[in-house]
């Protein structure tokens, strides 16, 4: 399938929240084995577009086209149908309960009568922890007790064992520790290597940099910037961030490399 | 970087180390129980050697802990019920002026469950539909349903004494020597939701639903419908409840199910099921309105006055309280991973 290069892609995407326009006509894509950095200020309506793609908002105008399907919306399942999962910072764990059943939640395996194969399960959680590099931590283990990048872990396991096909990061190493953030960026490698594709939206430039292919910059709506990583160091990609927060746009230098022309 | 595995030492110990660990919680609530045993033992032995303690224990104890079985449910779901003993009582006069109606058949049981099930319908759509809390919900239908019987019956009781002796009516709350009908039924039904709890697609959304509604949601689990059927469910099993209840006292009676409501809630929350949601076991509550029932019998059997019952009910729950909220403390200390 060579024309299914990417694996979503927006279209004119617009999100009205009242009177405030979250996203004024985004066109956002994605290719297929692509880690894409998502970066932008407060309010420049990162969030608000990874949660149309995850099903969570409906866009007020546009349409979202993933593996060549057109949505004018999509819900929390379809989106997890589709294979786009959200990992969010703690917000999709069931804390009291086993790292297996977090894993599965929502998608467990049963036999007849809808009863849980839990044997099967665990093992498949643990076969995937360790695949993940999680291996020291059993599968019955309480997710509330682990710390945030070891839950963030689990929720990236979730998605390779869903086999998702867009994992999407929103703020994966916010107030985590400096180990720790290396930890989570060691499981969107990981994603990388299994041929998956990822959103990584970040504040900290420097935890995005070492794992995208691309980034994309978001400013009050609008995508501004769109550049490879073999073109920018960080200190270039701190730099533009900075002209738009002053200015509102790209630094001329740097805009012969912006894949969006302004 | 996948070789370099920083092991936190709370993982390097197993944290199985046996049935004891896991189960913490409830052999604690096994141990109070155990332990107020052999104290009411010991304040009367001849009393508590008597079969008989045990057979009058057992005959009323179903009352309480059969709607507090399905209660639990509906508290891990986060929820609360306060509208069961109106729908005991519901169930309860449906079957009665079935019987009277149609004579004695299951038919009266049928649509006695079938009450239940609406009851509990209609607690679920407050709840999910128009996302009414469900403290104040269950006000509304606790007082619809009592009102509704009152109404029905103007206040005034119905016997039921001429149906003793037929075979329904020995299968619902006869006895099997000394041992009460209904509290075999107690313990089919505990099983049955600590089966569905544990190890069926369900209980584990009763769970998650609880624990984290918004994941749930995310996850693509119907929330909505989760709860409507715990409530649809604990409506049936609520109006079996009364059922029961009122078959054994022979009498249908209006206000029937009023002094379980209390009762019911302090089961499960003994049990060690807390009312924030998302754990709990059916377990706990099973022994914790073991718990509840057996002060009662042990204070008459020692003789003194039954407004005793109250005040070491109070006490009981507080002291198990602490206990929980102790060993969950200990627990957390020991098993957080810290980095």
């Amino acid at each position: 399938m060579p024309e299914e290069k990417y694996i979503v892609e927006t279209v004119n995407l617009v999100k009205r929240f009242g009177d405030v326009v979250a996203l004024k006509g985004v066109n956002f894509k994605v290719r297929v084995n692509e880690i894409v950095g998502l970066v932008g200020d407060n309010g420049a309506g990162k969030s608000t577009l990874v949660k149309i793609l995850a099903g969570v908002y409906a866009p007020t105008e546009g349409e979202i086209i993933i593996k060549g399907q057109r949505f004018k919306r999509l819900t929390p399942r379809k989106a997890y149908e589709l294979g786009i999962v959200l990992v969010h910072q703690e917000r999709t764990l069931s804390e009291n309960h086993t790292i297996w059943r977090n894993i599965f939640m929502g998608r467990e395996l049963t036999g007849p009568l809808g009863f849980l194969r839990i044997s099967e399960m665990r093992e498949r959680a643990q076969k995937l922890l360790r695949e993940i590099g999680l291996k020291a931590i059993p599968p019955d283990f309480p997710v509330k007790y682990l710390s945030g990048g070891y839950k963030q872990g689990v929720q990236i396991t979730r998605a390779l064992c869903f086999e998702a096909d867009l994992v999407i990061l929103d703020e994966p190493t916010i107030q985590l520790s400096l180990a720790e953030v290396q930890r989570v960026l060691e499981y969107v490698r990981e994603l990388k290597k299994r041929g998956k594709s990822s959103i990584f939206i970040s504040h900290n430039i420097y935890h995005v940099y070492p794992v995208a292919d691309k980034f994309v910059i978001l400013d009050r709506g609008r995508i501004v910037g769109e550049f490879l990583k073999k073109d920018l160091t960080p200190d270039d990609l701190s730099h533009i961030m900075i002209s738009i927060a002053r200015t509102g746009r790209v630094p001329p230098e740097y805009r012969e490399i912006n894949l969006i022309s302004s | 970087m996948g070789k370099r595995s920083v092991l936190p030492k709370q993982l390097k110990t197993p944290y199985f180390t046996g049935i004891t660990a896991k189960y913490k919680l409830q052999i604690a609530i096994l141990a109070i129980f155990l332990m107020l045993w052999l104290i009411f033992f010991a304040i009367n032995p001849s009393g508590f050697s008597n079969p008989y303690t045990y057979t009058a224990m057992l005959s009323v104890a179903p009352f309480t802990i059969i709607p507090a079985l399905s209660l639990t449910y509906v508290i891990i779901l986060g929820e609360i019920d306060l509208s069961f003993p109106s729908v005991m009582a519901l169930g309860a006069l449906v079957l009665t002026l079935t019987w009277k109606t149609f004579g004695p058949t299951p038919l009266g049981l049928l649509l006695a469950l079938s009450a239940g099930l609406l009851a509990g319908l209609l607690n679920g759509i407050l709840i999910t539909k128009f996302q009414i809390p469900s403290l104040i919900a269950t006000i509304g239908t606790m007082f619809l349903w009592r009102g509704f019987v009152l109404v029905v019956t103007q206040g005034y009781g119905i016997p039921l004494g001429e149906y003793r002796g037929l075979p329904i009516y020995e299968m619902l709350v006869g006895r099997i020597g000394i041992i009460p009908v209904q509290i075999i039924w107690t313990v089919v039904i505990a099983l049955v939701l600590w089966v569905i709890l544990n190890f069926h697609k369900f209980g584990a959304y009763v769970y998650y639903t609880g624990d984290n509604r918004i994941a749930a949601k995310m996850l693509g689990i119907n929330t909505d419908k989760v709860i409507i059927s715990v409530y649809m469910i604990h409506g049936a099993i609520a109006a079996f409840a009364g059922v029961l209840a009122t078959l054994e006292m022979a009498t249908f009676w209006p206000a029937l199910g009023e002094i379980y409501l209390m009762k019911s809630i302090a089961s499960v929350i003994v049990g060690g099921t807390p009312v924030t949601g998302g754990i709990g076991t059916i377990f706990g509550t099973f022994i914790g309105g073991l718990i509840l029932e057996l002060i009662e019998t042990g204070i008459l059997a020692a003789g003194v006055t039954g407004f005793w019952i109250r005040l070491v009910h109070g006490l009981v729950i507080i002291i198990a309280l602490i206990a929980q909220v102790l060993i969950r403390r200990s627990e957390m200390r020991r098993m957080r991973v810290v980095e």
